[in-house]
């Protein structure tokens, strides 16, 4: 059954005059469970499907189902609501709170989530919970996007949304975040949602979707991924 | 290039920059404001002392001086001039009023300033030369005639000036009244040869000489000095009393001391707060420009340039600051001094021009200097090492942990109670800024309104509760004995009272000695409380006890004007009290043996008999009616007050509000992005501001009630005020900085529902 279902949606940017579509009539249909990958340059669109899809942003046309729900058309309170309980989200940037501890900066998904998991469940599982009562200011950049991950998952989200999520890393440290963020996930039976330039990332998706200027190049399905161990890094 | 940057910075952060220039407008205003109150009265007051010969001394005598004892007095070293001077209270026919009709013999002494109609002449055998405010007040005019009577002495006459003088300055009766009422009282001049043609040839045979009750004298002497060399001329001892002891000089100085003390008090605390805001804000804006300055320094542009930018831009808000302050503090002085001002009720001046004290301006200028100094050191902050460096953004300070979170207690604080409280700790100068400007409010409103409910309680006591008559009746003391006086207090069913002028070293008093069976006079001691007298002893003031250093238990020795006895008494209360007095029960002072003439009858019966023995009447609704003015100059500065209280809350709290919401923006964005509402969020940014508000106004009650203290404290040298705070007041003073700082809270906590996520969170950290 399908997770995701986007109905001819654009999203269009206007700039006085000039008027950007960001998202030209996209139409998208992804299945629940499975790890997909989107590629795509600079400007494509990438980050505004993520953003509409994860209902920070609205679409200036078509509708966008998840669940068989229809997010575009919900009121601000019900997109918080949406987010609460239905998507996790990762970015580039970690958007820590700085002035709340790691721990803190997990736990608090638990004021508003539906069905959260123990924050020292997952910040065990993404190895940092000695740090636990560290600010985030304390951490390295790989260790504050390991929070991120922890804060995102704790959620217990159906879709996890990943918008370039190591590309504020070094190489190495980004492959390590990435192993951990798909291993977690892939256990945890969430849909994921990944957008990155890394090439080796796309050989493990069940779905490869391609995006330039705004609209959908190609969706291939790929029958057999391999899984983190086979890839080599 | 920069200059277009440089407007495009002040439109940017528009709301900064606004409050910025509205606090320097506000605490330039309020200096400027307070500080041209004090010395255009210093200046006005001078002038008219000096253009109209204020006396510096006042020799007194029953028997009246001769041309030879002027003459004695003009021949003493160190005297200036002098003039034979008289001042009587006459009835005005056909009305109630009362006109002092005077009369200087030397028109350069304790003369007049003529504001209308003809000059005076020393021959005119009918001219009137009469009190501008009180023909304004009656409508009289230049031509019209007149006439007063004393006793049976007519004086009739035709106006021929209206004029002013600086001996009624302050033109009340007594020291009872506090507020001039021209409608009722008021003072005419008229020329020497006029007198003596009022006076019938019997009376001139019998008195001589003696209409002249004062020798007024000009002197750069001391009172000691003076006193000495007076007595010794004169070959007597008189009673002398030295400007301080009038009310034209002592009131008004008063008032001039009066601006200086709240023009002390009140200006340094906007100041320092528009000061202080100014330092916050302009460190947020440089901070926040901080990669733009590393651009420009990248681009080559050398440090100086772009320290200059922002120098101009602080100096920029000073100016337009200053500008609008200078037009704030003169519109205040004008509010307080004009022809129709609230002053102008009060003392009688010829004219209201403000002039500030030069001091002012430099204040000004160095408050200019030190914004620029702002901006440029601001800036030279973010300027600091390399351009790669100054490339950088601004890092907020790292937030360190509390040593309160080691607590148990704080462990199980909600999230939000946490993230509120290190927040307020990283941000330590911004959380103080907001304390500040909410005690500042409270100081404001708590310092204003208890100020009307000091005044209003003063009032209630000394005057609708102390003054328990309708009428009060004076008698001519030197045609009325003391038989016939309790005769008519039995008849009017009243109280009465005795009046003595007594000295005590060389510093006159007066001697009240009263009977009263029929509770038409109340006392009130030191707490205001009202007390019965006792026959025990004699009270004195509270201003005697502090000058002599004496309470309840001392004795305290005194002696009438003129003579050599000496009389000490038991001092056995302190009371509250408007003149400077000593007050015994007459019971007590005919044991002490302590002779006196009654003079005033205290009653409520409508029937007083006119003529004979009684001078005239005064209603305490008259009395009532003079503190209407003075009431409503008082609303008016309470109103004052309270608006500028509530728009020091709102633009303080504002620019720290958009502060605090700009530097978190991107936590709010993350919490909004996580799932959190807009309303959650909202709560928590308005919490903050509550826990401060409260804290603000816990600091701000005794604030405010020490800052009024200090203010009753230093005025006190007018009268005894004690400090009472209604429940109203700290009702009122509380919603209101709460009211102000929960609505500036919405304003900005709404705001947030229109973060942008996604461009909040595409930036980087
Ligand atoms: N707030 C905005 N205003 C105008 N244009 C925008 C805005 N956000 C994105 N765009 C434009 O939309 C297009 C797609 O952007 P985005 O989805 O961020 O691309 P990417 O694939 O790099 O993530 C780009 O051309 C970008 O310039
Ligand atoms: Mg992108």
């Amino acid at each position: 059954m399908a997770i995701v279902e986007f109905k001819n949606v654009s999203r269009v940017y206007r700039n006085g005059e000039h008027e950007q579509r960001a998202l030209d009539h996209v139409d998208l249909s992804l299945e629940e469970g499975q790890f997909i990958v989107i590629l795509g340059p600079s400007g494509a669109g990438k980050s505004t499907l993520l953003n509409l899809l994860g209902g920070l942003d609205s679409p200036t046309e078509g509708t966008i189902l998840v669940n068989g729900k229809d997010i575009s058309t919900l009121t601000p309170n019900e997109l918080a609501e949406y987010r609460a309980a239905s998507v996790g989200f990762v970015f580039q940037s970690y958007n820590l709170i700085p002035t709340l501890t790691v721990i803190e900066n997990v736990a608090l998904v638990k004021e508003i989530a539906p069905n959260p998991l123990s924050s020292h469940d997952m910040l065990r599982a993404v190895g940092l919970e000695d740090h636990r009562h560290n600010f985030p200011s304390e951490l390295s950049g790989g260790e504050q996007q390991r929070v991120s991950i922890a804060r995102a998952l704790a959620k217990n989200p159906h879709i996890l949304l990943c918008d370039e999520p190591t590309g504020a890393l070094d190489s190495e440290t980004g492959v390590m975040v990435l192993k951990l963020l798909l291993s977690m996930a892939r256990d945890m039976g969430k849909t994921i949602i990944i957008v990155t330039h890394n090439q080796n990332i796309a050989k493990m998706a069940d779905t490869v979707i391609r995006v330039k200027n705004g609209k959908i190049k190609s969706c291939e399905k790929q029958d057999h991924p391999l899984a983190v161990e086979e890839v080599d890094w | 290039m920069l200059l277009k940057k440089l407007f495009r910075t002040l439109w940017h952060y528009k709301a900064q920059f606004i409050s910025m220039v509205i606090m320097i407008a506000l605490g330039v205003g309020v200096f400027l404001g307070f500080n041209i109150e004090w010395y255009s009265l210093d200046v006005s007051t001078r002038e008219i002392y000096e253009a109209t010969g204020f006396a510096d001394f006042r020799i007194f005598s029953d028997s009246g001086f001769s041309e030879a004892d002027l003459e004695k007095v003009l021949a003493i070293d160190g005297v200036e001039d002098a003039t034979r001077y008289l001042s009587v209270n006459t009835a005005v026919k056909d009305d109630t009023d009362t006109i002092a009709l005077t009369v200087s013999t030397n028109m350069k002494v304790s003369g007049i300033q003529l504001m209308e109609g003809e000059a005076y002449s020393d021959t005119d055998p009918e001219g009137i030369w009469l009190s501008d405010s009180y023909a304004a007040a009656n409508g009289i005019h230049v031509g019209d005639s007149l006439t007063v009577s004393y006793k049976t002495i007519t004086v009739s006459g035709k106006v021929k000036g209206l004029v002013k003088s600086s001996e009624y300055l302050i033109c009340v009766p007594d020291e009872t009244q506090m507020m001039p009422d021209y409608t009722s009282y008021g003072y005419a001049y008229i020329s020497p040869v006029m007198l003596e043609n009022a006076i019938p040839m019997l009376y001139r045979a019998v008195l001589g000489s003696s209409l002249y009750h004062q020798i007024n004298v000009k002197s750069g002497l001391t009172k000691a000095q003076f006193v000495e060399k007076a007595d010794k001329a004169l070959g007597a001892t008189r009673l002398i009393l030295d400007k301080s002891e009038t009310i034209s000089w002592a009131e008004a100085r008063g008032e001039v001391e009066e601006g200086i003390t709240m023009g002390s008090i009140l200006p340094v605390l906007f100041l320092a707060i528009a000061i202080l805001t100014m330092v916050t804000t302009m460190h947020r804006i440089t901070a926040s420009e901080k990669t733009q300055i590393g651009t420009f320094k990248a681009l080559g542009f050398k440090d100086r340039r772009i320290l200059r930018h922002y120098s101009a831009y602080a100096l920029i808000i000073g100016l337009m600051g200053s500008l609008l302050g200078i037009g704030i503090g003169y519109g205040l002085g004008r509010f307080i001094l004009s022809p129709d001002g609230a002053m102008a009720t009060y003392i009688d001046l010829p004219a209201w021009p403000l002039y500030a004290p030069a001091f002012t301006w430099i204040v000004i200028v160095l408050i200019n200097v030190f914004l620029t100094v702002i901006g440029f050191l601001s800036v030279r902050k973010m300027l600091g090492g390399t351009a790669a460096d100054a490339l950088r953004p601004y890092v907020p300070k790292r937030v360190k942990h509390l040593w309160l979170e080691e607590t148990k207690r704080f462990k199980s604080l909600s999230f939000s109670t946490k993230w509120n409280l290190r927040d307020c700790f990283r941000h330590k100068s911004r959380s103080f800024m907001t304390l500040f400007g909410i005690v500042g409010c409270m100081i404001l409103l708590v310092g204003g309104m208890g100020m009307k409910d000091t005044m209003d309680s003063f009032l209630d006591t000394f005057y609708e509760q102390a003054i328990n008559y309708r009428y009060r009746v004076n008698l001519d003391t030197e045609n009325v004995s003391n038989e016939e006086a309790f005769a008519l207090a039995e008849k009017l069913e009243g109280d009465w009272c005795a009046q003595r002028a007594v000295q005590i070293g060389d510093k006159g008093y007066s001697l009240e000695i009263y009977s009263i069976t029929r509770d038409k006079v109340r006392f009130a001691d030191a707490d205001m409380k009202i007390l019965t007298l006792s026959d025990d002893g004699a009270y004195i003031c509270s201003r005697i006890a502090r000058d002599f250093h004496l309470k309840a238990g001392d004795s305290i020795t005194f002696s009438p004007y003129g003579g050599d006895e000496e009389i000490t008494v038991p001092v056995i209360g302190v009371l509250d009290s408007m003149t400077k007095s000593i007050v015994m029960t007459a019971a007590f002072a005919d044991r002490a043996g302590i002779s006196y003439t009654v003079s005033t009858v205290f009653t409520d019966r409508e029937d007083i008999p006119a003529g004979g023995s009684i001078l005239n009447t005064q209603s305490k609704k008259s009395i009532m009616d003079s503190f209407d003015t003075f009431m409503d100059l008082m609303n008016k500065m309470i109103w004052l007050l309270v608006i500028a209280a509530i728009i020091l809350g709102i633009v303080v709290l504002y620019n720290l509000g958009i502060m605090s919401y700009t530097e978190r923006y991107r936590e709010m964005a993350t919490l909004k992005v996580v799932g959190f509402r807009d309303s959650r969020i909202g709560r928590l940014l308005i919490i903050q501001n509550m826990w401060l508000t409260v804290i603000g106004i816990l600091i701000g009650i005794p604030a405010g009630v020490g800052v009024l203290q200090y203010l009753l404290t230093a005025l006190a040298s007018e009268y005894e005020l004690k400090l009472v705070l209604g429940p109203a007041t700290w009702l009122v003073s509380v919603l209101l900085t709460f009211g102000v700082s929960l609505a500036v809270g919405l304003m900005i906590s709404r705001k947030n529902r229109t973060i942008d996520m996604v461009a909040a969170l595409k930036t980087e950290e």
